[in-house]
């Protein structure tokens, strides 16, 4: 393998960790909190724990170039047993750990994994399930021991026993692990990530040393990261996002990374940490502000007014003052003013007043919700990114944000625009190969290094920045012929707090129609407020109160559409609310929240038909599994409505 | 029916279980002239999970409240931690290590999750008022101990949370857990519980039943439970007392007392 | 018309013309405010912890006055008065809490009223008693409080302070201050708040409701003792002063009955609003509004809000 990293020593994240354990030894590198205090380590400590796992695989013979699947939420042990898997060789495939037992199977089994790293119990059982089919798994380490005493304990082992193992074993393994850690090379691989994909199978996308490194040097240049910033890791381990800012630009800056106690306490801890540096996906965002919102419906009178009227002005002038732009005196005093008595105190209970680069990327996030946050000060940008890129394609430089850019192209990333309109890039970045995949890693990566994003787009004239439009096989024709962007009108539609998702439909067909789904925390305040009774979120659904809102949304969005003359095709014609939300375990939609369009249309074809065939209302019954598994149906009977469209006359419903 | 001997019993599960912890003797309770409790006498032995059941109205209820203290039976005695009674309050059962949930949850509803469970700790604390008012030296070195304990339990039963929420605010499934963390806040020897499950949706069922395990292993908590609902009592205990109409009408293994008559047409509702 | 005038629009004038003396006015309200909620703060702490509405906390106040005035007479130093008195109130908490409270556990809530009823009868009769039924006057310098008076130069004008009002308003406060302090950071004050939440429960878990019954009626004594010696200061003790101390009950129903900060604040609107209403509408409906202001004021709110300013709400979280 050859070694030609840009600094000859950093070619590997073990690598960093030497280094970072030299350079800022007794500097924070990872806090958890636990027992309800925040337990700190040092890079120091943070190495040898890491050193004390990798003998400890060690003991249990590991061999170069084994896969270690890693199961579980955020916590210091488990980025740490990742870290020790690449010490010896071997490549760590983090999962997502709410996949359902047959998406899990298929990953281990694919991947060939002998060792995994289980979180708890929960976990542990899951494998030990798969372990019946996959029957390459010979070790499964567990960080926490709870309830687990008296299972068989053969080839299964606590993280605190390998550990101690490990240290046993220092002389008998010490030159070993040197040895093999000292091997690894820039192009050898470094972590390998499963993409969930919204069609067929999961594909493993193996990314280099020089991948990640590579991508986690020139971001953080880009963002000038350093190594006094705080994250908090809560989103999937799984999710190359998560890997990039958590051990990546993490371990090239030397930063540390905070796991919260629980995933029902992100928010506690967020506001405990106060990163400065934060990812949340679109989502994210939109619910906190949808919080916020129906707090300050309930809050005292004058409350209210304190809010809306210092809201008003940093929507005004807020984002001006971010960007550096000139604003006047008295409107910066109006500012500051807001600052000490809304904002100031706004942000720290959102847990964001330290923010300094504040990202959302995955989704189209709502204008009105970017410029919340901007306008309260925090510099929340976008970026455009994939897990075959290493995350990062585009980026909003500071002071260039806009809610419907997606940025210009990062440090070393070319972008190409097809003539069908699909966005190409190539980049240090770019994934060496799909794990046992030649045929997929061949049409997505061309000789030259090009990939597909499979998204449409364009590059702005005059600003550089890219747009994208939608999925480009996504972007169809309807039967005249004109332009079908589905997820241009889903995103325009979800920007309503109350509509949580939306499937558009209109490919080959005369009209285009859509499905809603409403979100149950804003229409139920909504319900509340206007004392409406309901006792489930198919009756909330149903009712013809909730039917006019959304149809006003609809309509709304319709005049929208209507003025882009590409695009006035898409307007919706009819729509229906959906009796259940579109969910991950009914296979609806990825574990990222993305809706899988195919599946979506053939789950409900009967739906779809009812909303072409000009019917008033349809009875269906859907499948729905439950969150242990168990399957049930439900039946409703669900109205149709016709929505108002601008400029081309209704469409008759037949 | 099983031998009970000194020496003790194998669980269905391959469990060793030891000697007695509680002995109940000929426990008779009456209301005015209404008989709750006839005449009934059974043990729970270290380390076991015992259940009582029975049908509605059957004296489950009673029989927890007279081991705890809050009842008084009239006739028999109750052998605990070497000394035998008659009737005990139920401050000194509490003292002695006898810890128990509500079948309807009675939490301090105004307080926070770890006030309630600090509350728990109440008679593991020592130091003197002066010095608490000072919260200083030893009595803060005390608080910091008891509160270590306490987010141990926190994390055991996966309530972090909620940790600073007022409790009157928690759905039902969650004041239960609460309820069981302040019970355990007393490190008890005995827990008892009184229909832990009442009310659940199966999810909460089962988490229900995982933390009664766990804290029957883990901690090695020598429980006592009420239940209504028959699945989950023959899942979780190693023994069970059957009671119908105040009186016992089976006592043993889950496989045992499933299979018994007299169990069946209790069960079933087979006229006397 | 002339009515009209003298009621929105003459006492304004006033207000603004002499705002010396409306300074004036407002203080003095304030220190009687300051003594109403002392005196509801015994109630509430008696009400939190065993949902007893004691209707012998006027009764207390006066007793707890007597006995230090009591034993100063009979030849004690007045320090060592003040501790006996103390005592007397611990001892009376103990005594309560054994010879009545324990035996009516489990008891509907009107029969302990009726309880306390029962005792405040026990109480007068023994103080008449033991000390007597005349008027005494409160040993004010002897306990080393102040008795002097400042003038202060304010808005063109003067407002007079008794050293006296200020020391009550301060010894109320830090008596507060220790109040919040106890129940929400010590074992005692959970164990408390445990006990006004759940009886049963607070059983289970081994808090000894005894215990904690003697404990509150203690606090209830210590309150009611700095109540009697402040209002005592102020005019003389007798047993006159329970019938202010049915003022307390507007004072609870403005504040709710379980909210600390509810009778602090209730006391300071009923004792302010009193005399302002006194002071500028009094002429106007014949004087004497002091004694029936604050009832109405009560009523009102029950009409409009019964649960009080810090009713449900606040509770919560005191």
């Amino acid at each position: 393998m050859g070694k030609q990293a840009a600094s000859e020593e950093l070619a590997s994240i073990p690598a960093l960790l030497a280094r970072n354990a030299r350079k800022f030894g007794a500097k924070t590198a990872y806090r958890e909190k636990e027992f309800g205090i925040w337990q700190s380590w040092t890079w120091l400590e943070a190495s040898e724990e890491i050193r004390a796992i990798a003998l400890g695989l060690l003991t249990l013979g590991i061999e170069r170039g084994d896969h270690v699947a890693i199961i579980g939420r955020n916590r210091p042990a488990l980025y740490w047993s990742m870290v020790a898997a690449q010490m010896v060789g071997a490549v760590p495939v983090p999962l997502y750990q709410d996949a359902v037992a047959e998406e899990m199977a298929y990953v281990l089994d694919h991947c060939g994994a002998r060792f995994v790293f289980c979180e708890d119990q929960e976990q542990v059982d899951k494998v030990i399930e798969i372990q019946e089919k996959v029957h390459h798994i010979e070790h499964v380490i567990y960080v926490e021991p709870r309830g687990l005493r008296k299972y068989d304990h053969s080839h299964l082992h606590w993280i605190r026993d390998v550990q101690a193992e490990g240290r046993a074993a220092q002389q008998r393994f010490g030159a070993e692990l040197a040895a093999r850690t000292d091997e690894l090379g820039y192009d050898d691989t470094c972590v390998m990530l499963y993409t969930s994909g919204t069609t067929g199978r999961p594909k493993g996308v193996v990314l280099s040393n020089r991948n990640i490194i590579e991508s986690s040097k020139n971001s953080a240049e880009f963002d000038k990261l350093t190594a006094d910033e705080e994250v908090l890791a809560y989103l999937p381990m799984a999710w190359v996002g998560d890997f990039i800012f958590s051990i990546g630009q993490a371990y090239w800056c030397g930063f540390c990374v905070n796991c919260p106690e629980s995933a029902d306490t992100v928010m506690v801890d967020l506001r405990e940490i106060g990163p400065t540096y934060y990812f949340a996906p679109p989502r994210v965002f939109e619910t906190q502000l949808t919080g916020v919102m129906i707090r300050m419906e309930d809050a005292s009178r004058v409350k209210k007014w304190l809010f809306d009227t210092f809201m008003q002005h940093a929507r005004k002038v807020g984002p001006q003052i971010l960007d550096g732009k000139p604003v006047g005196l008295w409107d910066r005093f109006k500012y500051w003013l807001g600052d000490i008595v809304i904002y100031g105190p706004l942000k720290n209970m959102l847990g964001l007043s330290r923010v300094r680069v504040g990202y959302t990327a995955g989704e189209a996030i709502g204008p009105e919700i970017f410029d919340f946050y901007r306008s309260l000060g925090i510099n929340l940008k976008q970026l455009y990114g994939q897990t075959e890129a290493s995350v990062f394609i585009t980026l909003q430089p500071d002071g260039e944000v806009r809610s419907d850019t997606v940025g210009v192209p990062g440090p070393g990333v070319e972008i190409r625009i097809a003539e069908n309109g699909e966005v190409f890039y190539r980049s240090p970045g770019v994934f060496v190969e799909y794990y046992r995949n030649p045929e997929s890693t061949a049409s997505t990566k061309d000789a030259e290094g090009w990939v597909a994003t499979g998204d449409a787009g364009f590059i702005e004239e005059g600003t550089g920045h890219l747009r994208i439009i939608d999925r480009a096989k996504d972007v169809g024709k309807m039967a005249d012929g004109r332009m079908f962007a589905p997820k241009y009108v889903e995103n325009k539609l979800k920007f309503f707090p109350n509509i949580l998702e939306a499937v558009v439909f209109g490919s080959g067909r005369e009209f285009c129609t859509a499905f809603i789904n409403i979100d149950l925390t804003a229409v139920g305040n909504w319900a509340e407020r206007n004392n409406i009774a309901y006792a489930s979120y198919q009756e909330l659904a149903a009712h013809p109160k909730v039917y006019e809102m959304i149809q006003g949304h609809v309509e709304e969005v319709n005049r929208s559409i209507a003025q882009d003359e590409m695009l006035s095709g898409c307007q919706i014609h009819r729509f229906l609310i959906l009796h259940k939300e579109l969910d991950a375990d009914d296979g609806e939609m990825t574990r990222t929240r993305k809706v899988r369009r195919r599946i979506v249309e053939e789950k409900y074809a009967d739906l779809i038909g009812a909303l072409y065939d000009g019917s008033k209302e349809i009875y269906t019954e859907t499948e729905v599994t439950y969150e242990d598994g168990r399957k049930g149906k439900i039946s409703a009977t669900l109205e149709i409505r016709d929505a108002a469209v601008v400029g081309e006359g209704k469409v008759a419903a037949q | 029916m099983m031998d009970q001997g000194v020496e003790g019993y194998v669980t269905e599960d391959g469990r060793q279980i030891g000697g007695v912890l509680m002995a109940l003797q000929n426990i008779t309770l009456r209301f005015g002239g209404v008989v709750a409790l006839r005449d009934i006498s059974f043990d729970i032995r270290e380390g076991e999970i015992r259940a009582i059941i029975g049908p509605n109205g059957a004296g489950k209820t009673s029989m927890l409240n007279v081991i705890n203290g809050f009842y008084h039976p009239q006739e028999g005695q109750i052998t605990f931690g070497g000394k035998t009674r008659s009737r005990m309050r139920p401050y000194e059962a509490a003292k002695q290590g006898i810890s128990r949930t509500f079948q309807n949850v009675a939490l301090f509803t105004g307080m926070t999750t770890l006030d309630n469970i600090m509350a728990g700790r109440t008679l593991k604390m020592h130091r003197n008022f002066f010095w608490q008012m000072l919260r200083h030296g030893p009595a803060l070195e005390e608080e910091i101990e008891h509160r270590r304990k306490v987010e141990e339990i926190i994390d055991f039963l996966e309530i972090e949370h909620i940790r600073r929420t007022p409790v009157g605010q928690l759905p039902y499934g969650l004041q239960k857990r609460v309820e069981l963390g302040r019970a355990l806040a007393a490190e008890p020897s005995l827990l008892l519980l009184d229909e832990p499950m009442a009310g659940m949706n199966v999810e909460e069922k089962e988490d229900m039943s995982r933390f009664i395990l766990d804290v029957n292993d883990q901690l090695g908590t020598t429980i006592a439970l009420i239940e209504h609902d028959m699945g989950v009592v023959m899942d979780l205990a190693d023994r069970v007392v059957v009671l119908d109409y105040g009186k016992k009408i089976a006592d043993g293994l889950p496989s045992e007392v499933q299979n018994d008559q007299a169990v069946i047409d209790a069960y079933l509702g087979v006229p006397h | 018309m002339e009515l009209l005038y003298n009621i929105f629009a003459d006492p304004f004038v006033q207000m603004a013309t002499m705002p010396d003396f409306l300074l004036q006015v407002l203080w003095e309200g304030f220190v009687t405010g300051t003594l109403y909620a002392l005196i509801a703060l015994g109630y509430v702490l008696i009400f939190k912890a065993s949902g007893v509405f004691n209707f012998a906390q006027g009764i207390m106040v006066v007793f707890a006055a007597l006995s230090l005035v009591g034993f100063y007479q009979a030849g004690v130093p007045a320090w060592l008065a003040l501790l006996l008195a103390l005592g007397v109130m611990g001892l009376m908490a103990i005594g309560i809490e054994r010879l009545v409270l324990r035996h009516m556990v489990n008891q509907n809530e009107i029969i302990l009223f009726m309880a306390t009823i029962g005792l405040s009868y026990f109480l007068i009769g023994s103080g008449e008693l033991i000390f007597g039924g005349e008027t005494k006057s409160m040993i004010t310098e002897e306990l080393g409080l102040p008795t002097g008076s400042s003038v202060l130069d304010v808005a063109g004008g003067i407002v007079i302070l008794q050293h006296i009002d200020i020391a009550a308003a301060v010894i109320a406060g830090i008596l507060v201050a220790a109040l919040a302090f106890f129940f929400n950071k010590t074992r005692i004050g959970r164990a408390l708040r445990a006990v006004a939440d759940d009886h049963q429960a607070a059983l289970s878990v081994g808090i000894s409701l005894n215990q904690i019954w003697a404990v509150v009626w203690f606090a209830a004594g210590i309150v009611a003792l700095a109540t009697g010696i402040m209002w005592g200061a102020r005019s003389d003790v007798s047993f006159a002063l329970q019938i202010v101390a049915l003022k307390a009950l507007p004072v609870l129903i403005l504040g709710g009955f379980t909210s600390i900060p509810g009778a602090i604040i209730g006391g300071l609107i009923i004792g302010m609003g009193e005399k302002l209403f006194e002071v500028y509408w009094g002429g106007l409906m014949g004087s004497g509004v002091e004694g029936w202001f604050a009832y109405v004021l009560a009523l009102i709110f029950l009409m409009f809000r019964p649960q009080g300013l810090f009713g449900e709400k606040i509770i919560e979280r005191v």
